[in-house]
């Protein structure tokens, strides 16, 4: 009966980004939340071992004030409680300083034997907070699991490799982060939808975390994030002997920069 | 509707016989198995209808453009899709009165004469509103001609005994690089591809062209090399009407069919009143507004007038007419419409907007020739037309 | 005044998004093409909750409100309309048991609907241009224990695969205009189900005429009182208005982006033609039109939702369509140029499909003199 947490990032919806032709930087306005895709991916699993062999799934999020907008969404899909803290920090946060938010939260709400997240986030897929929150939490880290089983306290995990995968028993508690093809997410029923409402949710005030203002500052700065777009030069080289056109193509690569 | 002579109201009347017995009791059913109604051609022969533009001297019937117009409109009451091959295939033949010499006329009008059709292979799928981007091309090798390329969307492809192809001769020079040719059925390397399914007009054959070194002989160019746009311009002013006159029938016979629908609903009179028969009025207005508007355009052109605006106006006005009265009509027949024939009458009128020139491509036409300069005499003449 | 959908709303209208994603898209062609009723979507459309989504939670649904319902509508239609014209018609059956019916037959039929288990239809007569009784028109007779059925209900939408039937019959010969409904299981003896009429689109929803040839039903089988039929017609026609409105909106805007996209990447005259004001032209006048549709359905939708008046509203929001809907996919196939009318590309389909969710049971003048009714 494992009593699971799951950490998500609420994001911003990739595909409703658009791109300002001017200066190629990113148009949110009209982009809408969602739950990071392996972070669904992460609550998905925690559900359905709970569902298979009882237990509990919590979830944690820690964002700017949009995440009270996640909190339905991640009570539909089978967590019983959600916990958030919404902090302006959470703008710049970097994965430093996100898993230093979260192992404070976790050490506050008491000890899990699964600590689940998505091997990266959707928008910056950094892949770090997972290994980064289970060293500040002193504990075994199993990452890039594409299948996972919980016996007792015995995790089992099968890990996604370049070459091939490997499968990891490691006794708990223990964070797993967790690739896209684990699972499927369910599409929740109207009747989980609904639920969703009565279960309850609980904010975390950043401020009762008792950390040091080191702790909230980012190690690495995004300055810009800019959109890339395609585009086709429509240049046609064909002269009659290729290394004429070889010639022409590789001065044309030089004058737009490549060398 | 013109005031017809004698002649044209027979002409009107034996066509609509012939609709009558051959195409509308048959329509469904080609319309439900998408295929190709070759019947229509035998039952055709005898009366040479698809040779009705066809000059005199060489076997045809050489109606008049008004005369034409009363055919396919009647076609078009009966079955757009069967009106679809006669209206194509005079299309696919209009090219040789524009621009053919007497011995590729000889040639080319005699197995229409037969009881054959023809197909117009403009369109490629880099080249539909875009007409001149197409990549076809016609190598000059001694005294023939290779064609090398693919067309879609092409209208009796799958059954016509001639083709003109339109293809490039010259790739530097755009628009003036393109030249038209006969293509006769069996060429080597010429064949039919994919049979497309379609919205409405479904018994009329769309298909694919493949060209793969097809070797024509150079007797076979229409006109001049670089001509090819000019020629297939000229042809679309006179093929448009003949679209438009398809849309007009298909906008009455939805018009008609409303009328015996909402008789027999309501034996004594139009009930429940007002609502209804100014829906009927208005259709009425539409639909006569786009046959004259239609006829004019063919008056002007049997009058040796131009008549490329004219032609664009009353293809984009039928097209938009029939569009809409087809979907009234729908409407006012409800669930009996949507499970009849009625049905169909609206699938088939979507195509009226789009081929031989979107109306889109026909409000440029008409746009260009409402802005251009006022002429500086004969201005006035021209507006007494 | 808030126009946006609530959280919830929003969730459940994602959820409805997700699932004609992963249900819906991979079947809608194959469905247009067969015409064959689509078992396996409504098992998984029960287990999702959206066969009981506008019924009582105590009556085993999921007890959302009418808002939630057009939106899934909206969001399902965009895959296939075929499907929610099955689920509109079971739900203006499912929705009259559950309002009039009577503990019976409430206990027989509504988590059967629900679960997906048995199939509702609701047969109006519709003979023609009004909502009214023609010479076709079902009449019960009474008899000692209940009543004999004798005549036809045409156009029976899910006509076939329906367990049971709400139909409308005249009572009483002296007062024809007085219908009462009836809950006719499929099985009676004497229910006779017509052979499955084509339609031109929305095929995958089963239209056929049902003749009742001597029917024979209890007086239990009376639906809410007797001559309350007209009432109940009425109410559920006006629901069901609404119900395909968003059906339209929900076809008309996948219609739009379809358009759209195939106009971002057809290049022509050397741009992608989305880059030509005529085409910017036809694309902005229709998403005009499903925006302007979608909130005056979901504000007709929100009135139902408060217990508040809404027929006339209902009846704005139909005319509107019937004058605009299917311009919306006349002129996204315009834009599509040829390809818009080749059925291997979804717009020919669309259009078929919104022929049918907007232009029918739109009487010629029946939602105009409502709206009149209301002003005048």
């Amino acid at each position: 009966m494992p009593k699971c947490l799951v950490c998500y990032k609420w994001t911003l919806d990739e595909k409703d980004i658009k791109i300002k032709p001017a200066d190629s930087s990113l148009d949110t306005a009209r982009a809408k939340g969602k739950i990071s895709d392996f972070d669904r991916n992460a609550i998905e699993e925690a559900a359905l071992l709970v569902e298979k062999q009882g237990g509990a799934v919590h979830a944690l999020t820690y964002g700017t004030s949009a995440v009270k907008q996640s909190l339905k969404d991640v009570l539909s899909r089978g967590p019983e409680k959600v916990y958030w803290i919404a902090d302006a920090s959470a703008d710049a946060a970097d994965a430093c300083v996100t898993a230093n938010v979260l192992a404070a939260a976790i050490r506050k709400l008491g000890s899990y034997d699964l600590i689940l997240c998505g091997e990266g986030s959707s928008d910056v897929f950094n892949r770090q907070t997972a290994v980064r929150l289970a060293a500040l939490l002193s504990l075994p880290c199993v990452t890039y699991v594409e299948k996972l089983s919980i016996e007792g306290d015995t995790v089992k995990a099968t890990r996604k490799l370049d070459e091939g995968s490997e499968v990891a028993t490691v006794k708990g508690p223990v964070v797993v982060s967790v690739l896209g093809q684990i699972n499927k997410p369910r599409i929740p029923s109207l009747k989980q939808v609904l639920a969703a409402s009565k279960k309850p949710n609980e904010e975390i005030k950043i401020t009762d975390l008792g950390l040091k203002p080191e702790s909230l500052q980012p190690k690495s700065v995004h300055r810009s994030v800019k959109g890339f777009v395609t585009k086709r030069k429509n240049i046609i080289y064909k002269e009659s002997s290729a290394a004429t056109n070889v010639a022409k193509l590789t001065s044309s690569l030089a004058a737009e920069g490549l060398r | 509707m013109s005031l017809l002579t004698a002649e044209q109201q027979e002409i009107k009347k034996t066509t609509r016989e012939f609709v009558a017995k051959n195409i509308i009791p048959n329509a469904a059913e080609y319309d439900k198995k998408g295929e190709f109604h070759a019947f229509l051609l035998d039952a055709a022969r005898e009366s040479k209808i698809f040779a009705m533009a066809v000059p005199k001297e060489y076997g045809g019937l050489e109606y008049s453009a008004l005369t034409q117009g009363l055919v396919l409109e009647e076609w078009g009451y009966g079955c757009a899709g069967m009106g679809t091959t006669l209206a194509a295939s005079i299309l696919g033949m209009d090219p040789l009165l524009v621009a053919g010499n007497e011995e590729q006329r000889q040639r080319y009008f005699d197995p229409i004469v037969k009881g054959g059709i023809a197909a117009f292979g403009l369109t490629e799928p880099a080249a539909g509103s875009d007409a001149a981007g197409g990549k076809t091309t016609a190598v000059r090798s001694g005294d023939e001609y290779v064609l090398n390329g693919s067309k879609c969307f092409i209208t009796n492809g799958g059954y016509a005994s001639v083709y003109i192809i339109l293809a490039k001769t010259d790739p530097t020079k755009g628009v003036k690089g393109i030249s038209a040719f006969i293509v006769e059925r069996g060429r080597p390397g010429f064949t039919v591809g994919t049979v497309d399914h379609k919205l409405g007009i479904r018994s009329s054959n769309t298909v694919e062209l493949l060209l793969k070194d097809v070797h024509i002989p150079a007797s076979n160019l229409l006109g001049k090399e670089g001509e090819g746009m000019k020629i297939a311009m000229m042809t679309l002013d006179i093929a448009r009407p003949a679209i438009a006159a398809l849309a007009v029938g298909i906008a009455q016979r939805a018009l008609d069919e409303c009328v015996k629908y909402l008789q027999k609903r309501f034996p004594d009179k139009l009930q429940p009143g007002q609502t209804l028969q100014f829906k009927l009025a208005d259709m009425q207005i539409q639909v006569e507004a786009a046959r004259d508007t239609l006829h004019h355009t063919l008056q002007l052109r049997d009058s040796g007038a131009p008549f490329s605006e004219e032609s664009a106006i009353s293809k984009a006005l039928c097209g938009d007419v029939a569009m809409a009265i087809t979907t009234q009509a729908v409407s006012l027949m409800g669930s009996y419409g949507y499970t009849s024939e009625i049905a169909k009458l609206m699938r088939d009128a979507k195509i009226m907007q789009i081929y031989e020139g979107t109306n889109q491509i026909q409000r440029l036409v008409i746009s260009r020739a409402v802005l251009a300069p006022a002429p500086a005499a004969g201005a006035a003449q021209k507006a007494g037309k | 005044m808030n126009f946006q959908l609530t959280e919830e709303q929003q969730l459940i209208e994602q959820s409805a998004r997700d699932f004609a994603k992963e249900f819906l898209d991979p079947i809608a062609v194959q469905l247009d093409y067969t015409g064959e009723f689509p078992k396996a979507v409504i098992a998984e459309l029960a287990n999702h909750d959206f066969l009981g989504l506008h019924l009582p939670a105590e009556a085993g649904g999921a007890g959302a409100g009418f808002v939630s319902y057009v939106a899934v509508i909206e969001s399902l239609s965009r895959s296939s309309a075929a499907v929610t014209s099955i689920i509109n018609n079971q739900a203006m059956a499912s929705y009259a048991i559950q309002t009039w019916g009577s503990d019976a037959q409430k206990k027989q039929y509504v988590r059967a609907f629900i679960k997906g288990e048995t199939i509702g239809a609701f047969a109006v007569c519709e003979n023609g241009p009004t909502t009214g009784i023609g010479p076709d028109a079902l009449n019960a007779t009474k008899t000692e224990d209940g009543y004999v059925l004798k005549g036809t209900k045409a156009y029976v939408r899910n006509a076939g695969e329906a367990g049971v039937y709400v139909v409308f019959a005249v009572t009483d010969a002296a007062d024809p205009n007085a219908l009462t409904a009836f809950v006719v299981d499929a099985s009676a003896a004497g229910l006779k189900v017509g052979p499955r009429l084509n339609t031109m689109g929305l095929k995958g929803c089963p239209v056929a005429h049902v003749v009742f040839d001597d029917v024979k039903v209890p007086e239990t089988a009376v639906l809410g009182s007797l001559k309350a039929g007209r009432e109940i017609a009425t109410r559920v026609l006006a629901l069901a208005s609404v119900a395909e409105a968003a059906q339209t909106v929900g076809i008309g805007q996948a219609a739009v982006e379809h358009a759209a996209a195939y106009a971002k990447q057809r290049v022509q005259f050397g741009k992608p033609i989305a880059t030509l004001q005529a085409i910017q032209t036809l694309l902005a006048e229709a998403a005009t039109d499903c925006y302007l549709a979608r909130l005056a359905l979901r504000a007709a939708a929100q009135l139902v939702e408060d217990g508040k008046p809404f027929e006339a509203e209902a009846a704005i929001v139909k005319s509107f369509l019937a004058r605009l809907g299917s311009k919306i996919l006349v002129d996204s196939c315009q834009v599509e140029g040829g390809m818009g009318f080749s059925e291997s590309m979804p717009l020919p389909r669309l259009f078929r499909d919104i022929a049918g969710t907007t232009l029918l049971d739109s009487p010629a003048d029946f939602p105009d003199y409502a709206i009149a009714a209301s002003i005048a």
